[in-house]
């Protein structure tokens, strides 16, 4: 993997031993020179060991291979004058010239080109369901075969329904069909290929045409036409986003065509193929500079589509997922008897719709995401705001909560996922925040962590916070836990398990107290609560840094890609001074020469 | 190579399968040997250890380091329902797998002892902790599987990517996720099925086969141009394998024989009754829940789907792998189940998920108090269950003839456990058993010390939260011969060879490393003589 870490610490607030014991240089590929930071992968979010990242799909912050020789560094500096420093190369990535569709893309494109949402002839399946499971090796029996039992299914599904049919024809054929097929040969397949067919594949598909007396049962011009659909369908030019264009762009690199960017943009955005009019901007050569993919993406931004690319990333994000904190939240009913688990997809939905509102309606900020008082409220999980249900129903509603809850984080959705059973849980909200939000590689813990016992509740371990306190004292828990990931938890203690606000402990009345030092840009800044510690994170380098590191990786498919660093620094700068929309973060995606060039090389 | 794939022909055309050979057989035939039935191995994998002392035959006599099988010594143990199969079983006590937590890498017990299962190498964590090198099932496919095609992986459950669930890697880093829906694979076996021995002929059969050629044809200019290209190494190895796999159907090849045995007639009838209503009704029309290490919460879908997973999707399975086998599609065969469902199924009425009740505690905290009443019985009847299923596609197998004895008899077929015990999460001792003979290379009917020549460990898993308390030791000592040896044994057995071609020699070694910690190369090479019949 040709990736490497992008953050390291200067030493001046390390105190040592936590975030250094995670820099162990990994194994496994030189480290490059320049900044020669090697942040040990120890920071894998591992659903086994009860950290906060609990997906279990592996961490971002990788070392490895990479990076140009001669790479400059960006320095912020920390009041105290600490420093933070990230990677900051530039370069165009190698990238496969032939990936193939995931199943989840494969689903989208059949909806998208041809209306066929369900299988009809199996079960009523989404098509996905009967492909063989993604793998990135090469294309296995199993998945060949499974391509052409599909595009058989979809194939008869498509010219044995009227309406279907005219998404494959857009003329009625005559006679023999030769010349309708041959015009649905160029114009589907313009679209199935994402490109213009060559003259040789749009004669080689003809002959198809021509030969269909002999390749079909009785040789009507609808078996005919199946034929040619189910060829499109198993064709890899089809199930391939192949990249083939070979114009140099004069320094070493490709340039991609037109309908390459055209594709690259749709699957970016909408994770499928282009529209009729990305398409056309294609074909008349309007998407080779900036400007003018700028004006495509802006537009394609304003689709539906883009809206559920966008909340598919903002769940990568904040790890939100199947097997994840988010979907196996569960309450004792003992301690909160207004739990069900009927309210989990509640507190996934609202957290969804927070994002979508902020990014894609509001068009927001990356400082609206911790500061916006917008939430959206059921009347169960309206009495979790405070607020009375009657002003609400089992539909969303649009609210504004008052300044105690800005942002996502102090949402019902966050506070309950990381939480535990019983009580809140410090540990797992505190690296959250270092983690996710800011980028801190705090890493795993150590074997047998999280057996630590909890110190039983007492006269002097009174509240939550003094318990976690007193059971990550000591040993090798204390330098990582004191110092860095217990204080944010503490500054979220002013929110039970569920979300509900607070200021005494529940089990002895004693006061909350939400004060901490929380290490943010190297430096340990003393937060007052959970409304200090969102403005400081809207405001912090890092966490914007962060922000935009996620969104490069997901958008370019690709995680932590040295070759991506300036183009994170550039979308982190745009963040720092406020009111840069998000969607124009994503559209800026978009305008990098890493987006119109691909490279050749090992990969 | 040239290669073949059967392929599902448009419309349903079969394309009567000769028995398509690895290149020995090629070799074999070239000579005039006789065709006998393929060498086949079936991993069936199943997650969080078990109750170790309730599993293994309870043998009193070990003479050299080994002792027959009796119906006796399963009484009232786990494998109990293998009794009618004692003279076809091997149980080889002793092995280890590589990779334990904290003696080889330290990232998760659970990621190490699956990547590390059938590849003996390391994980990556930064690679999504997957194994850094390609898997037994790969390594064996490539040398036995007709056309080379890759091995068969299934899995019961949700499909799933996450190491935890992921044994087969069809390279370094490249995880080789399991299907988990019967009808993808119904659905290539019926381009198999032959019509009882017909060529192709008639005008309706030919129209089919031509119009395959056809597309094949296009497919394969397609890629053509592709291969004009200036690109990396990686991507024209992945345009190659693509071709590879069209190139495999020609036309006017009459095929000679074909399996009167592979047709939709035999999957249909009994004991497959794999009709196209039975494999749908077995197989997933939407989400499964996945099953998490925090635990699960109800999900009345989720849940429902999980449960036909594990029931008829995991019967129709085996009847799957039975044909499979039967019309020579796939000769490396893996059947896996999910570590982190809560059993609610077949009388089964758990709350807490497998993973956390093999900890004892009921979740993921690792030692302390016994956290679930009745946890040892709740383990128990899960070993039980899995005993059950693996009993029953033993006895399938076994109830199929083939020329030379049963179709079981021409197998492997291991059930091969990630952990020995959950709690301990140790890798020594391993509990595995062996059915099938490989067409008389391996010798059953057995118990047998690899190790040497003592009496081994039965274990300590009943040891603690008997009476709730707390958990001690649950594990054992002893049992430390590297696992490598077994898949080394297992590759002679289905007739892999040291170069890969014929004449090449027996396989000698497998693996990165066979030591505890997770380097070192591999110090204790060959295969354990003492589990073949000529030993």
């Amino acid at each position: 993997m040709k990736s490497w870490s992008m953050i390291f610490f200067a030493a001046a607030t390390l105190v040592g031993g936590c975030v250094g014991k995670v820099g162990d240089p990994h194994s496994g590929g030189s480290s490059s020179s320049g900044t020669g930071n090697n942040t040990g992968s120890g920071s894998g979010a591992s659903s086994g060991s009860g950290s906060g990242a609990s997906s279990g799909t592996g961490n971002a912050v990788v070392s490895g291979v990479g990076g140009n020789a001669g790479s400059s560094t960006t320095v912020i500096t920390g009041a105290a004058g600490a420093g933070v420093t990230f990677c900051d190369t530039r370069g165009i990535s190698v990238t496969s010239q032939v990936p193939r569709l995931t199943n989840a893309q494969y689903d989208r494109v059949i909806a998208d080109l041809l209306g066929v949402q369900q299988l009809k002839a199996s079960n009523n399946v989404q098509p996905s369901t009967i492909l063989a499971t993604d793998q990135a090796g090469g294309l296995s029996d199993l998945g060949w075969s499974s391509y052409q039992t599909v595009a058989d299914l979809i194939a008869a599904q498509v010219m044995g329904d009227a309406t279907l049919k005219k998404n494959f024809m857009k003329c009625t054929p005559t006679g023999d069909g030769k010349t309708c097929l041959h015009d649905t040969i160029v114009q589907f397949g313009r679209k199935a290929f994402r490109r213009p067919l060559t003259t040789d594949e749009i004669a080689r598909f003809d002959k198809i045409v021509s030969d269909g007396p002999t390749l079909t049962a009785t040789g009507t011009v609808d078996e005919i036409a199946t034929l040619v659909l189910y060829s499109f369908l198993v064709s890899p030019s089809f199930l391939t986003r192949a990249e083939m264009t070979e114009t140099s762009d004069g320094a070493g690199n490709y340039q991609l065509s037109s309908q390459e960017v055209a594709q690259r943009l749709s699957f970016m955005l909408w994770g499928s193929i282009p529209d009729d009019t990305l398409n056309t901007a294609a074909d008349a050569n309007q998407l080779s500079t900036p400007t003018q993919i700028l004006q495509q993406a802006q537009r394609m931004l304003m689709s539906d589509k883009a809206r559920l690319k966008i909340a598919d990333f903002h769940r990568y994000y904040i790890l939100m997922g199947p097997n994840t904190r988010w979907d196996n939240i569960n309450k004792d009913p003992a301690l909160f008897p207004t739990f069900a688990s009927a309210l989990v997809p509640t507190l996934e939905a609202e957290t969804e719709k927070f994002f979508d509102a902020v990014a894609m309606v509001k068009k927001g900020t990356f400082q609206d995401l911790f500061l916006s008082p917008t939430a959206f409220v059921t009347a169960s999980t309206a009495p979790l705001y405070g607020l009375s249900a009657s002003g609400f129903t089992t539909d969303f509603k649009e609210a504004t909560l008052d300044a105690s809850r800005p942002g996502f984080l102090t949402r019902v959705g966050f506070l309950n996922a990381y939480a535990f059973y019983n009580r809140t849980s410090p540990i797992h909200r505190g690296a959250f925040i270092m983690k996710q939000v800011l980028g801190t590689p705090i890493g795993t813990p150590p074997p047998g962590a999280e057996a630590t016992a909890l110190p039983p509740a007492s006269a002097d371990l009174n509240t939550n916070r003094k318990q976690v306190d007193a059971q990550t004292t000591g040993g090798v828990c204390e330098s990582c836990h004191h110092s860095y990931i217990n204080p944010a938890g503490f500054a979220l203690e002013s929110f039970d398990a569920m979300g509900v606000a607070q200021t005494k402990e529940k089990s002895s009345g004693a006061a909350i107290d939400t004060a901490s030092d929380v290490v943010i840009d190297g430096n340990a800044v003393h937060i007052t609560g959970a409304v200090d510690l969102m403005n400081k994170l809207a405001a912090s380098p890092m966490a914007q840094h962060r922000y935009a590191e996620r969104l490069t990786s997901y958008l370019y498919e690709r995680e932590g890609d040295a070759m991506d660093c300036g183009t994170v620094n550039d979308l982190a700068a745009k963040i720092a001074p406020g009111g840069y929309t998000l969607q124009n973060l994503i559209s800026d995606l978009t305008q990098t020469p890493q987006f119109r060039t691909r490279a050749v090389g090992a990969m | 190579m040239n290669r073949r794939v059967f392929l599902k022909g448009i419309g349903g055309v079969s394309l009567a399968a000769p028995f398509l050979p690895s290149v020995a057989e090629k070799a074999a035939k070239a000579q005039g040997m006789t065709t006998t039935p393929p060498k086949r191995l079936v991993i069936y994998f199943t997650h969080n250890g078990c109750l170790t002392n309730r599993w293994w035959p309870k043998v009193t006599t070990y003479t050299n380091g080994a002792a027959t099988l009796t119906a006796d010594m399963l009484k009232g143990q786990t494998l109990e329902p293998l009794s009618p199969y004692i003279a076809k079983l091997t149980i080889p006590r002793g092995f280890r797998s590589m990779n334990a937590y904290g003696s080889g890498q330290s990232i998760d017990p659970h990621d190490q002892a699956v990547g590390s299962k059938l590849t003996c190498a390391t994980i990556d964590s930064a690679n999504k902790r997957y194994a850094t090198a390609a898997s037994l099932d790969h390594v064996i496919a490539k040398q036995i599987n007709p056309n080379q095609a890759s091995p068969l992986v299934l899995s019961v459950g949700a499909a799933s990517t996450q190491i935890k669930e992921v044994v087969s890697f069809s390279g370094p880093g490249t995880a080789f996720p399991a299907t988990v829906n019967p009808l993808t694979v119904y659905n290539q076996l019926t381009g198999v099925f032959g019509t009882g021995g017909t060529t192709g002929g008639t005008g309706q059969a030919s129209y089919l086969v031509k119009r395959k050629q056809s597309v094949l044809d296009l497919c394969k200019q397609d890629l053509t141009r592709y291969q004009a290209l200036k690109m990396s190494k990686q991507d024209k190895t992945l345009v190659q394998t693509w071709m590879d796999l069209l190139r495999t159907t020609e036309t006017g090849i009459v095929p000679t024989a074909s399996p009167t045995s592979c047709s939709k007639t035999t999957a249909e009838a009994a004991p497959f009754t794999a009709t196209s209503a039975n494999v749908m009704a077995a197989s997933p029309t939407g989400k499964i829940t996945l099953g998490s290490v925090l635990g699960n919460t109800p999900d009345p879908v989720g849940d429902a789907n999980l449960a036909t997973s594990f029931t008829k999707g995991g019967d129709m399975f085996l009847n799957l792998i039975a044909l499979s086998m039967i019309c020579d599609s796939n000769r490396m065969i893996m059947m896996l189940y999910p570590g982190y469902v809560t059993f609610n199924w077949d009388g089964i009425m758990h709350t807490h998920e497998h993973h956390g009740l093999s900890h004892r505690t009921g979740d993921f905290t690792v030692g302390g108090a016994c956290g679930v009443t009745g946890v040892l019985d709740m383990i128990w009847q899960i070993d039980k269950w899995y005993a059950g299923k693996y009993a029953k596609l033993v006895g399938l197998l076994d109830s199929i003839n083939e020329s030379n004895g049963t179709l079981l008899d021409n197998t492997a077929t291991m059930w091969l456990p990630e952990l020995s015990d959950g709690a301990a999460h140790n890798l020594n001792n391993l509990p595995i058993v062996v059915a099938g003979k490989a067409g008389g290379y391996l010798k059953t009917g057995q118990v047998v010390n690899v190790e040497g020549t003592g009496t081994p460990q039965m274990g300590n898993s009943d040891m603690s939260c008997a009476n709730g308390g707390n958990i001690g030791n649950t594990g054992s000592s002893g049992g430390m011969l590297p696992i490598n040896k077994l898949y080394v044994t297992l590759m002679n057995a289905v007739g892999c060879t040291a170069t890969g071609m014929p004449g090449g020699g027996k396989v000698t070694q497998f693996g990165q490393f066979d030591g505890t910690g997770s380097s070192g190369g591999i110090t204790n090479p060959g295969e354990v003589t003492k589990l073949t019949s000529a030993g």
